[in-house]
């Protein structure tokens, strides 16, 4: 996303008004000092991405009476997020200015007071709303008026904001709902002298530089993406120039430039910074259009390589066009192209894919590589609410599915391949230790998902709790190993019949079976408890083409606008794996 | 040209056609003008022409005819080719 200057999104967000989305989020800004355009830069990057965005400011300074009044405005317009921004002038109020040296008993006590005030204040906003929260910390004072001195004290104001910053992530670390947006970090990347000019904050109290503003809220939207399961899950890269300087096809390799010298440090950076997200779950391909042979001795061979063989879940390295291997990538991959981030250094092949698949996310690359590494870093796309066990083995499980691949083309027939897997299904019933991965599961999963709904975490806990839903879902192994929680279902139960709410399954494991055992055991469940007939709903999106004929293809009726099973019916359980029950 | 240049500033950040701005320009006939875009208004103004208002300078602003005024004190004649 190209970041513009704040008129720009003042002027455009009148004119995208009337644009409709399939993705809707409600922000509310609250906060202690002017966040005039805030609202508008939001609602033009949000439409960017093909988001409707609608937003709350709270009136100038009155967090406070926002949050304590429960008829207050902010909880009519029911938030989705807020965005909690207090400054640090706001909360050190004259200590800002002043500062003793032996004062280290009242700055505790101090400190203590508006941890305490903070937290009340959050705690409060769980209780009435189901709003996540951003908490923005505060920016540790460049100032002291203690001079060189200042090092030489026990405890100071710097002190006193280093506290509470620590002591807020502690508190947020224990509250899902709760998150700190790291302000103080944004000041550091951007410079104090930039953010905060005098003459604006004495004029209207505007803290932020206008055309920070628009970096601010980009990086806000990091919480916006997954919080509507819009994050991105794999890198596709080019090789060339992208990933090592020059051409091995050319310059061969020893020619390519990756290494401890200036024109190969870039490469090293950039290598190192993909490696890192990788190892928090996402997923690295590779399209290149190149010599297998030569490339692949880089990745194997070359000592300076960061990223190696087992990095990557997909290899296109050929003389395929790119549009071809892309979509490819992300048919083996069982992903969307819409979850896809692209590097490559050749402008041209950019274009290309940004005209044919314009829901992969292209980057834009400078000629010179050593900023590509920044570039990473600075993207908003990689954020996730929670990260799983099961995102860092990820990379494990392609290795494995790479494995059942080979197995199929070797096994002549499917039934053969599937005994062959030994699949094993383990089902949890209102587990409170799978509610992370369930909620992920729910926000993200597109194709095999009957009805798309979308709940938040704090909706999933209180289902799990409540006596009339089940909330299941179900590990899965096999001979190869583990994919961990691939499947949820919803249930509500009336007396003489339950409703799937949801049922839905990770791309990763689907026709395997696994599907048609699940549904067949919740069918047995119900049956058991004397229950007569199973209500499902399938609710087509642009995504769940595969999962349409699912429920008829089980063997259940269309009525109207439902699906009806009647358990005097026969179930069926594919025999050859095996489904064991965690009430 | 600096005349140009100070329209198509105030043209960008209001988002009106440049042959609607002239020195008579001010919030009552400009509907985006208000207290806030009015200050992004003067902050582009400084950097584009590489100048600063002080803040009283910046509080006497009513219309376009007042940022010619000012700007003249600092050296920049915006009516000069």
């Amino acid at each position: 996303m190209e970041i513009k200057q704040l008129s720009y999104y003042i002027n455009e967000v009148k004119i995208i008004k009337s644009e409709k989305h399939n993705k809707k989020i409600r922000v509310a800004f609250i906060g202690s000092s002017t966040l005039n355009g805030f609202e508008e830069t939001i609602q033009v990057q949000c439409n960017e991405e093909k988001i409707n965005c609608i937003t709350y400011n709270s009136p100038y300074n009155q967090f406070n009476q926002e949050i304590l009044n429960e008829n207050s405005n902010l909880y009519k317009f029911k938030p989705d997020i807020i965005f909690l921004l207090i400054d640090n002038r706001t909360i050190l109020e004259n200590l800002f200015y002043f500062t003793n040296i032996d004062s280290k008993i009242e700055y505790k006590k101090f400190l203590e007071e508006k941890f305490n005030q903070l937290s009340n204040l959050i705690n409060i906003i769980t209780k009435k709303t189901k709003s996540k929260i951003i908490i923005m910390n505060f920016v540790i004072p460049t100032y002291s008026s203690l001079g060189i001195f200042e090092s030489k004290i026990e405890y100071g104001v710097k002190e006193i904001i280093l506290d509470l910053n620590k002591k807020l992530k502690e508190f947020s670390r224990n509250k899902d709902s709760c998150y700190i947006y790291d302000f103080n970090s944004f000041v550091t990347k951007f410079g104090e002298k930039n953010i905060l000019d005098y003459k604006k904050m004495n004029y209207g109290d505007i803290q932020i530089d206008f055309n920070l503003i628009p970096y601010l809220i980009y990086e806000f939207l990091g919480y916006v993406k997954p919080i509507l399961g819009l994050n991105k899950k794999c890198i596709v890269l080019d090789l060339d120039n992208t990933l090592w300087g020059n051409i091995v096809g050319e310059d061969g390799f020893e020619g390519i430039k990756i290494g401890p010298y200036p024109e190969g440090r870039s490469f090293i950076e950039f290598q190192k910074v993909i490696k890192s997200l990788s190892e928090n779950g996402i997923i690295l391909a590779i399209n290149s259009k190149n010599n297998q042979k030569d490339a692949m001795k880089v990745i194997n061979e070359h000592p300076y390589m960061i990223l190696r063989k087992n990095d990557f879940s997909c290899i296109k390295i050929n003389w395929n066009d790119k549009i071809s291997n892309m979509k490819e990538i992300a048919k083996e991959l069982n992903i969307g192209l819409d979850s896809i981030v692209f590097f490559d250094d050749d402008p041209v092949n950019r274009e290309l894919i940004k005209m044919s698949i314009p829901e992969i996310n292209t980057i834009e690359l400078p000629k010179d590589p050593s900023n590509y590494a920044q570039i990473l870093r600075n993207l908003n796309d990689f954020n996730v609410l929670k990260i799983t066990q099961d995102d860092t083995k990820r990379r494990i499980m392609y290795e494995q599915e790479q494995n059942r691949q080979k197995l199929e083309s070797s096994t002549e027939n499917l039934n053969e391949y599937l005994k062959k897997l030994n699949i094993k299904i383990k089902i949890k019933l209102d587990d409170k230790f799978s509610i992370a991965r369930i909620s992920q599961l729910i926000l993200k999963t597109n194709q095999f998902n009957l009805t798309t709904k979308r709940y938040q975490e704090e909706e999933i806990k209180q289902f799990v709790d409540d006596q009339t839903i089940i909330v299941g879902c179900a590990e899965v192994e096999d001979k190869f190993g583990e994919s961990g929680i691939t499947n949820v279902f919803i249930i509500k139960k009336n007396s003489k019949e339950w409703v799937i709410d949801t049922f839905l399954l990770s791309c990763r494991i689907m026709g395997r079976g696994i599907e048609e055992a699940i549904l067949g055991k919740i069918l047995e469940i119900a049956k058991d408890k004397g229950i007569e007939r199973i209500k499902a709903n399938f609710i087509l999106t642009e995504k769940n083409q595969p999962t349409k004929n699912f429920l008829k293809n089980y063997g259940f009726e269309k009525d109207g606008e439902n699906w009806i099973f009647l358990l005097k019916n026969k179930i069926k359980i594919p025999d050859y794996l095996e489904v064991e029950l965690n009430e | 040209m600096n005349e140009n240049k100070l329209f198509s500033i105030v043209a960008k950040v209001f988002n009106v056609s440049v042959n609607q701005i002239n020195y008579q320009s001010n919030p009552e006939n400009i509907e985006n003008w208000d207290s806030f875009t009015g200050y992004i208004l003067l902050d582009e103004i400084e950097s584009e022409f590489n100048v600063k208002f002080s803040i009283e300078e910046a509080l006497q602003i009513k219309n376009i005819e007042n940022f010619k005024t000012i700007l003249k004190e600092k050296g920049i004649d915006i009516e000069k080719e």
